[in-house]
């Protein structure tokens, strides 16, 4: 394959989009002080998309909710620039108009994240009455946007309920509830976690389509790495609340600078090469609550030294990338 | 949706079958209580000062004499028709008694129902969106001390403050004289409605207004603590951070998704509430004056006027199946998958 002027071109187009949301030193805790993300930076250009990867806990989805101040209990510090504002001083009236309008959620378990008593139609058509669309252009769009997502009857499937719906189904009207007032982010968490692969494949297909087309930016959440390959320009990878690696899909495979991030693509299966046993990081991830002194993957990692336990690595920036470690794998990196 | 109307009418179809046959059980439950209840009948219809042979004329009269099957068949046959006996006080037929005195009581006991849910949930909505706050905890207090009041000391201390002492309220009756007509179905509120008189109806619903908060007062508490769980729970379900994530505002996922979602538990208690309320309104009816089913089985169970009493428990017991059917196609309205598991399974 001829990934390098790929590679070039995407990155022109990084370099030459704007920013559209920038994080800036993004800490989330619980009422008790337990800091669930500690520290997050990111930025996410026009038309760009991000993947978060990370274990289960690693605080990817607190950090997108977070984004959008979904739950009032979370005390958030740090910034959230959208176009250079910042969201997290916005009042909530101000706050509803972004959610959904500028940057739209869309969640994992479409059957436990609609409502049981609401027709679909009705659902996705509240993102554009609550602006003030009239009930005859809201259905239309409504109908445009799921015929877009590959619902062919949209019309006649509106007044159905999500119990009567399949789980890749579900899963269009989750984006297209997400997507129907046009944001220009859409944050995706785990969007296709819960499908079988092949009904995953498609609705991926059908984000990228429609993202592509809109010239849609996306954080897409997963722990897939397979599909961060597929589907990402960009991927952050979190652990135990901090981002531990942020780089281009390509760099990040072809060179993964954290051991962490290392121990995650070694455990991805690979048909083109013959294993006996399928590679693990060892150890499991900690929660927020039991993170330890200095890197919080000391305790899993083998290069770990008295420096990794003591101090928490800070996220340097390297030839174009960020690594959070204190002996990262940089051999070759800086000449680039 | 041609087919979901038929799928309804379906549904009422089952349900009127179950409902009569559970109205035929009480009938003959009613019947054997007739026969269970110490006391001779003819000699109670015969009256105090008859003789035994005007007591056998009446017996040979009535059919009492006739094998207890054959009287049981003969019930029946007259509750199909409608007849449930002659009062020995009124001297008229028991149903025509019922017709007089029950509007009065389906009044109170509706007009109840209104303010009990009306009161429950906004107290509810305002509880639950203001979780664990003073407000929250003092309104559930409250609802604690309210429930475990007395309906019918409530209702002597109200009568006292808001008609004796402070005269807000009219303290007796249910209208006042100058607005008394000939009755349409027999309640004052309803029948004000019907002829459109503005001020006999705002007159009628100064009489209700005690009565109902006393009677009411405890099954709100009741309504308020199940809403408020209901609600709570809801505002908790993943769905509803996702209406948020679409910009909705608090009030809206309050009433449009929470609210809708959380009615289920508190109709069907609402609907248990009913039938008891038709059994404590006839306390505070006794406190009130007001002429309805209260009074008539009061008097009825005084006189052993056993024909007017189990007339009452059978029409009380139409009217709790009612409710309950009512309840079902409420339930059947508001939640899709109670009606994909009704329906589907009717299919089958």
């Amino acid at each position: 394959m001829n990934a390098a002027p790929d590679l070039a071109a995407a990155e022109a187009v990084e370099a030459a989009a704007p920013e559209l949301l920038r994080v800036e030193g993004l800490s989330v805790s619980l009422p008790g002080g337990v800091a669930l993300v500690d520290g997050v930076s990111l930025t996410i250009h026009r038309g760009e998309r991000v993947a978060l990867v990370g274990e289960s806990g690693s605080g990817k989805s607190v950090t997108a909710q977070a984004v959008l101040r979904l739950n009032d209990r979370l005390r958030i510090d740090g910034r959230v620039m959208l176009d250079g504002r910042d969201i997290l001083s916005l009042s909530e009236r101000e706050m509803a108009g972004v959610r959904g309008g500028r940057i739209g959620l869309a969640f994992q378990d479409a059957m436990v994240c609609l409502d049981p008593i609401m027709t679909v139609g009705d659902q996705i058509e509240e993102s554009l009455r609550i602006r003030g669309v009239g009930r005859a252009e809201a259905r239309r769009r409504a109908i445009a946007i799921l015929t877009e997502l590959g619902v062919h009857d949209a019309a006649d499937r509106l007044g159905s309920y999500v119990h009567e719906f399949s789980g890749g189904m579900r899963q269009r009207v989750v984006l297209a509830m997400a997507l129907v007032a046009q944001p220009d982010l859409l944050i995706a968490d785990e969007p296709t976690t819960a499908l079988d692969v092949r009904v995953q494949r498609q609705v991926l297909d059908l984000l990228d389509q429609f993202a592509a087309n809109h010239a849609l930016s996306v954080l897409l959440i997963t722990h897939d790495m397979g599909i961060v390959a597929s589907f990402a320009d960009r991927v952050v990878v979190m652990y135990s609340g901090r981002i531990v690696e942020d780089a281009s899909v390509f760099d990040l495979f072809e060179r993964p600078l954290h051991p962490y991030t290392q121990g995650l693509l070694a455990a991805i299966p690979r048909v083109d090469r013959s294993q006996d046993e399928l590679a693990a990081v060892p150890g499991s991830p900690v929660p927020p609550a039991l993170r330890p002194s200095g890197c919080a993957f000391h305790p899993r990692c083998a290069k770990a030294t008295e420096v990794c336990r003591t101090e928490v690595p800070p996220l340097e920036t390297m030839g174009g990338r960020r690594v959070a470690c204190h002996h990262p794998a940089t051999d070759g990196v800086h000449a680039v | 949706m041609p087919s979901r109307y038929r799928s309804y009418l379906r549904f009422l179809g089952r349900r009127l079958a179950v409902t009569a046959m559970t109205l035929f059980g009480l009938m003959t439950l009613v019947f054997l209580m007739i026969k269970v209840i110490p006391g001779d009948e003819a000699r109670i219809i015969a009256g105090p000062e008859a003789s035994p042979a005007q007591v056998e004329a009446v017996r040979v009269k009535l059919g009492l004499d006739a094998p207890l099957v054959v009287q049981y068949v003969r019930f029946a046959g007259r509750v199909a028709q409608g007849d449930l006996g002659t009062s020995i006080s009124t001297l008229q037929p028991v149903v025509r008694d019922l017709a007089e005195v029950l509007p009065s009581t389906l009044e109170l006991v509706v007009a109840t129902m209104v303010f009990s849910l009306l009161m429950a949930t906004a107290a509810a909505l305002v509880a639950a969106s203001r979780r664990g706050d003073m407000v929250d905890s003092s309104s559930r207090v409250v609802a604690v001390i309210a429930g475990g009041l007395p309906t019918f000391w409530l209702a002597l201390v109200l009568q006292y403050l808001f008609a004796a002492k402070w005269r807000i309220f009219p303290i007796s009756g249910q209208q006042s004289f100058q607005f008394i007509a000939d009755p349409i179905t027999g309640s004052p509120l309803l029948d004000a409605l019907l002829r459109g008189n503005f001020s006999a109806f705002v007159n009628a619903v100064d009489y209700i207004v005690l009565p109902a908060t006393a009677l009411g007062v405890f099954f709100a508490a009741q309504l308020f603590r199940t809403l408020r769980a209901s609600l709570i729970s809801i505002l908790q379900s993943e769905f509803i951070v996702a209406v948020r994530s679409k910009g909705a505002s608090f009030a809206r996922i309050l009433l449009r998704h929470a609210l809708p979602n959380a009615m289920g538990p508190t109709i069907t208690l609402a609907g248990i509430q009913l039938g008891i309320m038709v059994g404590s309104a006839v306390l505070v009816e006794g406190i009130f004056g007001r002429q309805g089913l209260g009074a008539y089985l009061q008097n009825a169970v005084a006189q052993k006027d056993t024909f007017a009493v189990l007339g009452t428990v059978l029409v009380i017991g139409a009217f709790v199946c009612l409710i309950n059917l009512v309840v079902d196609l409420l339930q059947l309205a508001l939640d899709p998958r109670v009606r994909a598991a009704q329906f589907e399974g009717a299919a089958r």
